[in-house]
């Protein structure tokens, strides 16, 4: 009996592209940035970019963390938390290490503002400065390994104080 | 039909090779028509009654991702995420760029991992002038073929290698003067000398 291999790939190739892949990314997250929520040695979570694709499905929100290509490095990608959309008012760092306390931005259209959760250990956008949504490769979802650390992340506004 | 009978007809051989062009038009080559007159006269020149089709590369962005100046690439619009754009890449990073008006500053130092992009057509380009330096994450191709209008089919000219043609050809003076307007771009660019992102010669 012969198979057919060249149709198997095919197919595979179709379910992983327009199935899995495409709108679901399973992506390990590691690093001191983002610590209390996600750990240094790194947690595997879901990512989906169905709604990166098409935001007229749910727009970002403050408090979504968000996975990016890195603007210094095309090839690295970051995990940041948004806390400013376009049009908002920031101050670019309060503990003005950065940058003087006293200083603001405002964000342009088509751009975001990203910070790490440990802000004392973070490359963020105090640095790099607004970036734009085209970066934006998807939203993390939810924590699926470690398993007794599952989460589901919402865009949890309360806790960051913006309104 | 049931799933058996289905699987011998002609319509599941064909729906088999889709994803095979899903996958080689999304991460491989495309062709794309260029609207708008920001790359005249690289693209859609005036007295043409087409817009240009051009082939897209994108397997040697997402591969090797290596740059020069003076290459033509389309990019993610920095201000709307579902523009492209198509511009020509003036400098690289570290390199000292001298900027046009609407940039608040005379010069700016490109900073790592993002590039300087300009229109060709000064006066109806949206480019870094406006934006500052974009990140290099944002290209998404590079720009290679064009395919028609048939009199221009053939690759995308090297920088300051289009003249042909005969002297005081019309193809030869266009030429001069885009070799004018190279030479131009290049002077307001202090280049890098250890940039990893190969240099055009």
């Amino acid at each position: 009996m012969l198979v057919d291999h060249g149709s198997y790939v095919q197919r595979i190739t179709l379910i992983l592209h327009n199935g899995g892949i495409e709108h679901v990314l399973f992506s390990k997250v590691n690093g001191p940035s983002m610590l209390p929520t996600m750990s240094v040695t790194g947690d595997w979570v879901l990512e989906e970019n169905l709604t990166t694709h098409i935001p007229s499905l749910r727009p970002l929100k403050r408090g979504d963390i968000v996975v990016a290509t890195s603007p210094f490095n095309p090839r690295a990608h970051i995990c940041k938390r948004v806390l400013g959309l376009p049009g908002d008012i920031i101050c670019v760092d309060p503990t003005g290490e950065y940058a003087p306390s006293t200083e603001h931005v405002l964000i342009p259209k088509g751009h975001l503002w990203l910070v790490g959760d440990n802000a004392s250990m973070s490359r963020d956008s105090r640095t790099y400065g607004p970036v734009p949504m085209a970066l934006v490769r998807g939203r993390v979802i939810a924590r699926y390994w470690p398993w007794k650390d599952r989460t589901i992340f919402g865009s949890n506004v309360t806790s960051l104080g913006v309104i | 039909m049931s799933f058996r009978a289905f699987r011998k007809t002609a319509t599941w051989k064909a729906l088999t090779f889709i994803p095979l062009g899903i996958v080689f038009v999304k991460h491989f080559y495309t062709v794309k028509i260029i609207t708008g007159r920001s790359m005249q006269p690289t693209l859609n020149p005036e007295p043409c009654i087409w817009r240009d089709i051009v082939v897209f590369d994108r397997v040697s962005v997402q591969t090797v991702g290596k740059f020069a100046r003076g290459e033509v690439v389309a990019l993610r619009s920095p201000t709307n995420p579902s523009d492209l754009l198509v511009k020509r890449i003036v400098a690289l990073e570290g390199d000292v760029v001298q900027t046009l008006p609407p940039y608040p500053e005379q010069e700016v130092k490109v900073p790592p991992g993002h590039v300087w992009l300009e229109g060709d057509e000064g006066f109806r380009t949206i480019d870094s002038n406006r934006w500052g330096p974009v990140p290099l994450g944002l290209i998404d191709s590079k720009l290679t073929f064009i395919v028609w209008p048939p009199p221009r089919f053939g690759p995308l000219p090297e920088p300051l290698q289009r003249r042909t043609g005969t002297e005081e050809s019309r193809v030869w003076r266009r030429g001069f003067v885009e070799m004018d307007r190279e030479k131009w771009r290049d002077s307001r660019v202090k280049k890098a000398e250890d940039s990893f992102t190969k240099s055009s010669a």
